[in-house]
């Protein structure tokens, strides 16, 4: 066949299957390439981007002063380089489980494949070093992609052994940023992109426990509990996050003894852990009901103790299954972290977009389009990535498939 | 061994200490909500703000835009105008998202390449944005924009009067309750003349035409029904800037409800896919063996058993839709949340305010939760 | 059996409670670190004068060991102490503002506030502290502004605060020396309406959760009009609500609408702002109730601007009155005559008003640099030798 005639074949087959298959194609074509001619047109003439440009630091890393700045550096490689260890070793231990030697892919072959799976975020970071004035960010990128590759070489080296250091590494990484951000400024100086991850990201961790807790008290065979349970869930759930994010706002102060109040970034994360919790339960109670129980009846027969059964055979199960699960709700969360800014006046990145537009240059020129447009572009990279990655681990992981 | 000896102690007796533990669990939930509400009513008092619900009878000394409400009107019946707003936005927002979404998930199953491609990148580009930020792009650069300003209003006749401030369009006057009594009725009417004609066309094999017959019912019956328990038609016009008669739907409002359905539709989209996959692939070859044109196929084959699956996510979605209307005050359209905050910023306590918001969401929640597992019911009933 | 698994869910609950709080600590550690990250940020560009320099360091040497700024706060606030101590031994001040109003407080591209507001956050903080540098801006919405406030997630609020009645006892604030007298007005596209009396039926778009907004609905009432009135958490809503003619009018403080005019993308021209005004609305800063040292250390940084004008003391030529003949000015300056320096025992460092001028400027100044421009007059905001309002009590 001819390459004219495949090309033929596949319109055929895609595009003009039929007559009003035909009419229905010219006229939707039509309408999408006039919107993306308006789209391109207002990308590349028509936007006045100097505002973005100008703000890019405000809306990226907020009032993060430069003096700190080598700490935001230091958690990325630190994060890169763990991640990519992790990586490695986990690809490694695969090769090894499937028995096969070490798929060697050609560097061009392996970019390729980097490209299809993580262009969103590339797209992003082309953007905003593009943007960029000065050459650190550049360095920074660049670093974090070595930190990463060499992580992963690293990692396929490690010893078959390695996963409770590992672990403890993971962890002791996490300690290690911790105390990195916490020493660095004071949460009021937090802002732009930096804080809606750090409250997403925040929230998420803490509000597991809970949300583990929830999770089987409502399958607990007691009836207090179970009521309890479901009663803050469907409490939690019934109520929208932006009336709790403002009811805590205004009245927090009733409840709390005046002296212990928090500060508006604490109390939009605590809102968040309470309101996450609840979903949270309900994603790990899914996972409860697909472990099978004959699980829970072999731990029994082996003599395992309420509790081992628990944590050793049912919730790992049960939490393997809802990872991808756990994920989107990161995505929402994460999404949701710009309600604290409507609702509690947060410097995060939306509002630092809003914001930006009544400075003296930029003042009263309806640029609040362009910066709202890149602000939700970011937004767009980051949950777009964290989105792919979990249907890309639900594959791997074969969840629904078990 | 006697049976003393068999049971426990009741220090370690199951029964007993399962007991003793909900009391404790209780005990503890009870400390803690004892201890909040404590807190609420000593700093209450320490500030002179009153814990009760007499707020709800003081004058409002705010207006709400787009009706008639007055300041001198108590928060009572702005909080009623609230709920009016909110199910406003939210019933319309409901049908549409659906109609949207289903079309949109149908559409990434297409067999054209165009279509495939273009729900695609609606649904993931939506999926992935903040509402928030969607909300008030929508509402400057689309709304704001699109809209003539009031000097170049555009005026259908009196059937409709558009510009910045709102889309006038003619309405009823009198009772509304009456009103929606005999669009019952009329409703009713026109849906049993339509089993009738069903009905026609088993037995007789003639068209059924039930469209045909059952509009004109629906139009004739509600139309003189109307008219007979005294509703009359309000029609709009400009007055100066103002605009007066008819119902006006502001601005806000549609923004906020086409950023509600745009961003829950792209939702639905996903879960409508989810589920057409789901569906046996059997199911759809059994249907083209039967020479079901692909309308057919989708619509009386492969539709009903997807959407069964996908009854109970869409009402998760739907309760999403109902909880993120209460983003409109961000845009300043004055549904619920929107008047609770002003209501709470002209010296209503905030702490009886924001519960009653609260549990209105809550019983909103209930109901359409109530609805959706009506429909889920009916949907499994209709399955064996 | 079942028993095991009820102390299971017991260990859970109080693993809970201990990452809760655990939480609750490590946010405290934010916050006590960022104060003490200002203290070294302070020490390290010196404070141009000796004395003040001396000042600030004793009292961050004494209590720099400290760990936990918010902690320390509470404990000083209920045993009746001050946050003047706290304030000084953090080493920072937290200054409640806003991040999007021309000319008062406006969020700069490297993170920083610029305006007039943010300027008095600097007067309090060179008084206080010796550094003007000091003071960590906390952008708040409208309505939670007192929340913070109460809360003591800010220790001064200076964000265009009208000072009320009920604010005053309501609210939990104390209200103090205004540095601004403003009064709220309307603003209209030139050549739409000659005066709010020709405004019967129309939109007015104003900011939510303030005074403006029952203002505008009781004006029009009284002069038996009807209006509707839309109001906004942010500025750039309103302003692009304004602009597509949502609303014809636009009700704020005088001030706020001639700043926003100035920078109307037609020209201010295309803009006018009635003569009537329609309330008065004095800006002023407050504290929480109930801790007189600390209001009057504020209260008197202030005064100190008012003061330095009446003197003719600017920042240019502050060190010259260091040898001035007018022992007032000596005095109110904190230079040391026949070996003291005027104590008047607020608590504040002898020099703060020569820290203030020199660090900050006096009240002309700061108001010329950033409310000037925006075409915003002198007015009532003018020292009372020139008929105005600003009167500072004498420093002795």
């Amino acid at each position: 066949m001819s390459r004219s005639e495949r090309v033929t074949d596949w319109l055929k087959a895609n595009l003009f299957r039929s007559t009003a298959d035909s009419i229905v194609s010219v006229v939707v074509g039509a309408i999408a390439l006039f919107v993306l001619f308006r789209i391109v047109r207002f990308v590349f003439v028509t936007g006045r981007w100097e505002i973005v440009e100008t703000n890019l630091s405000l809306y990226v890393t907020g009032a993060w002063p430069d003096a700190e700045m080598w700490r935001l550096v230091a958690t990325v490689l630190l994060a890169a380089f763990v991640s990519g260890l992790i990586a490695g070793f986990i690809a490694r231990s695969r090769e090894i489980e499937a028995g096969v030697e070490a798929v060697s892919l050609s560097p061009r072959a392996r970019i390729i494949e980097l490209v299809v799976r993580l262009w969103p975020l590339l797209l992003g970071l082309a953007l905003v070093l593009a943007l960029t004035r000065t050459v650190m960010p550049v360095l920074l990128v660049v670093s974090a992609a070595v930190a990463v590759v060499l992580g992963r070489m690293l990692g396929r080296l490690l010893p078959r052994r390695s996963p409770p250091w590992l672990a403890a590494l993971a962890v002791v990484t996490l300690l290690g940023v911790v105390w990195l951000m916490a020493n660095g400024v004071g949460l009021e100086s937090w802002g732009g992109m930096l804080l809606n991850i750090f409250l997403a990201a925040f929230s998420i961790t803490l509000c597991f426990p809970l949300g583990v807790m929830l999770a089987l008290g409502r399958r607990s065979k007691y009836p207090v509990v179970r009521l309890l349970s479901v009663g803050y869930i469907e409490l939690f759930r019934g109520a929208p996050l932006i009336a709790l994010l403002l009811m805590v706002d205004v009245a927090i102060g009733f409840f709390l003894p005046q002296s212990i109040v928090p500060s508006s970034p604490v109390r939009a994360i605590i809102v968040f852990i309470l309101f996450t919790a609840a979903y949270m339960a309900e994603v790990v109670r899914g996972g409860l009901q697909s472990v099978p129980g004959g699980q829970v009846e072999a731990a029994k027969a082996l003599g395992l103790s309420p509790i081992s059964t628990t944590f050793r055979i049912v919730l790992p199960q049960a939490l393997r299954n809802v990872i991808p699960a756990i994920v989107g709700q990161s995505i929402s969360l994460f999404k949701d972290t710009t309600l604290a800014g409507a609702a509690m006046g947060l410097a995060d990145l939306l509002n630092s977009a809003q914001a930006s537009t009544a400075q003296e240059q930029f003042r009263g020129q309806g640029l609040i389009v362009e910066s709202l447009v890149f602000v939700l572009f970011l937004f767009w990279v980051g949950a777009y990535t964290m989105s792919r990655e979990s249907q890309r681990l639900e594959r791997r992981l074969g969840v629904g498939n078990r | 061994m006697s049976a003393e000896a068999q049971r426990p102690p009741f220090w370690r007796d199951v029964r007993v200490l399962g007991w003793f533990f909900q009391l404790a669990v209780f005990a503890i939930v009870v400390a803690i909500v004892g201890i909040l509400v404590n807190n609420v009513r000593v700093n209450s008092a320490n500030q002179g703000i009153p814990t009760g619900f007499s707020f709800l009878d003081q004058p409002s000394s705010f207006e709400i835009p787009g009706n008639d409400f007055r300041q001198s009107q108590p928060v009572r019946d702005a909080l009623v105008e609230g709920v009016f707003n909110t199910l406003r936005v939210v019933v319309a927002g409901l049908v549409l998202a659906t109609l949207l979404g289903v079309t949109l998930g149908v559409g990434r199953l297409s067999g054209n390449f165009l279509i495939r491609t273009i729900t695609r990148v609606y649904v993931e580009t939506i999926r992935n944005i903040p509402l928030l930020g969607l909300l008030i792009f929508f509402y400057i650069g689309l709304v704001l924009t699109a809209f003539p300003r009031v000097e170049d209003s555009w005026i259908v006749g009196s059937l409709l009067v558009a510009n910045v401030r709102g889309v006038t369009i003619p309405w009823i006057t009198g009772s509304t309750i009456a009103f929606l009594v005999v669009v019952a009725i009329a409703a009713g009417l026109a849906w049993a003349v339509n089993r009738w004609r069903l009905q026609v066309n088993e037995r007789s094999g003639e068209p059924a035409r039930g469209g045909l017959w059952a509009i004109p019912v629906l139009v004739l019956v509600g139309f003189w029904g109307a008219f007979f328990v005294g509703n009359g038609i309000t029609t709009p016009e400009l007055d100066g800037r103002s605009l007066e008669g008819g119902m006006t739907m502001q601005p806000e409002y549609f923004a906020l409800l086409l950023a509600l359905v745009i961003y829950t539709s792209s939702h639905i989209a996903e879960i409508v896919r989810g589920s057409i996959q789901a569906v046996p692939k059997g199911q759809v070859e059994a249907a083209s063996a039967l020479a079901l044109s692909s309308w057919h196929r989708l619509r009386h084959v492969v539709l009903p058993q997807a959407l069964r699956i996908a009854v109970p996510p869409i009402g998760n979605q739907y309760l999403n839709l109902m909880k993120n209307s209460s983003l409109g005050f961000v845009i300043s359209y004055f549904e619920i949340t929107k008047v609770t905050q002003t209501t709470v910023g002209n010296r209503s306590p905030a702490v009886p305010a924001f519960l009653l918001l609260i549990v209105i969401y809550l019983v909103l929640s209930l109901i359409i939760s109530a609805g959706v597992n009506v429909v889920n019911r009916r949907l499994q009933v209709v399955e064996r | 059996m079942a028993m095991r698994s009820r102390w299971s869910i017991l260990t859970l609950l109080l693993a809970l409670a201990l990452v809760v709080g655990a939480c609750a600590s490590s946010d405290d550690d934010g916050d006590a670190d960022g104060g003490d990250d200002s203290t070294t940020t302070e020490a390290a560009p010196e404070p141009t004068d000796d004395d003040g320099g001396d000042d600030g360091g004793d009292d961050d040497g004494g209590d720099v060991e400290t760990t936990d700024t918010t902690e320390d706060t509470v404990e000083l606030t209920q045993d009746g102490g001050s946050l003047l101590d706290s304030v000084q031994s953090a080493g920072s001040l937290r200054c409640g503002t806003r991040d999007a109003l021309p000319g008062f407080a406006v969020l700069q591209d490297d993170g920083s506030y610029e305006g007039f507001d943010s300027d008095f956050c600097r007067v309090i903080a060179a008084a206080v502290l010796g550094d003007a540098g000091a003071a960590d801006m906390v952008p708040l919405e409208t309505n939670d502004r007192f929340t913070a406030l109460q809360s003591g997630e800010i220790d001064v609020l200076v964000r265009n605060t009208t000072w009320t009645a009920s604010r005053d006892g309501v609210e939990g604030a104390t209200f103090l020396q205004p540095n601004f007298y403003d009064g709220q007005g309307m603003m209209v596209s030139t050549g739409a309406f000659d005066g709010i009396d020709a405004m019967d039926g129309t939109v007015v778009c104003v900011a939510s959760g303030t005074t403006t907004e029952g203002n505008v609905a009781t004006e029009f009432a009284r002069r038996g009009l009807s209006v509707e009135v839309l109001s906004f958490e942010s500025t750039d809503l309103i302003q692009e609500a304004f602009i597509a003619g949502r609303c014809d009018g636009w009700s704020s403080d005088v001030s706020q609408l001639t700043g926003l005019r100035s920078a109307f993308p037609d020209g201010p021209d295309a803009l006018t702002i009635f003569g009537d005004v329609f309330s008065k609305e004095p800006l002023a800063p407050a504290v929480r109730d109930g801790d007189t040292a600390w209001a009057q250390a504020v209260e008197w940084a202030i005064f100190a601007t008012i003061q330095a004008e009446e003197f003719g003391i600017t920042q240019a030529n502050v060190d010259d009155f260091l040898t001035s003949e007018n022992p007032s000015i000596l005095t109110f300056l904190g230079v040391e005559v026949d070996g003291t320096s005027l104590d008047p025992g607020l608590g504040l460092p002898t020099d703060f008003a020569y820290q203030v001028i020199s660090q900050v400027g006096n009240y002309g100044e700061i108001f010329e640099q950033h409310l000037s421009p925006l075409g915003l007059d002198r007015g009532v905001n003018t020292i009372w030798l020139e008929g105005g309002l600003l009167y500072a009590p004498p420093y002795r």
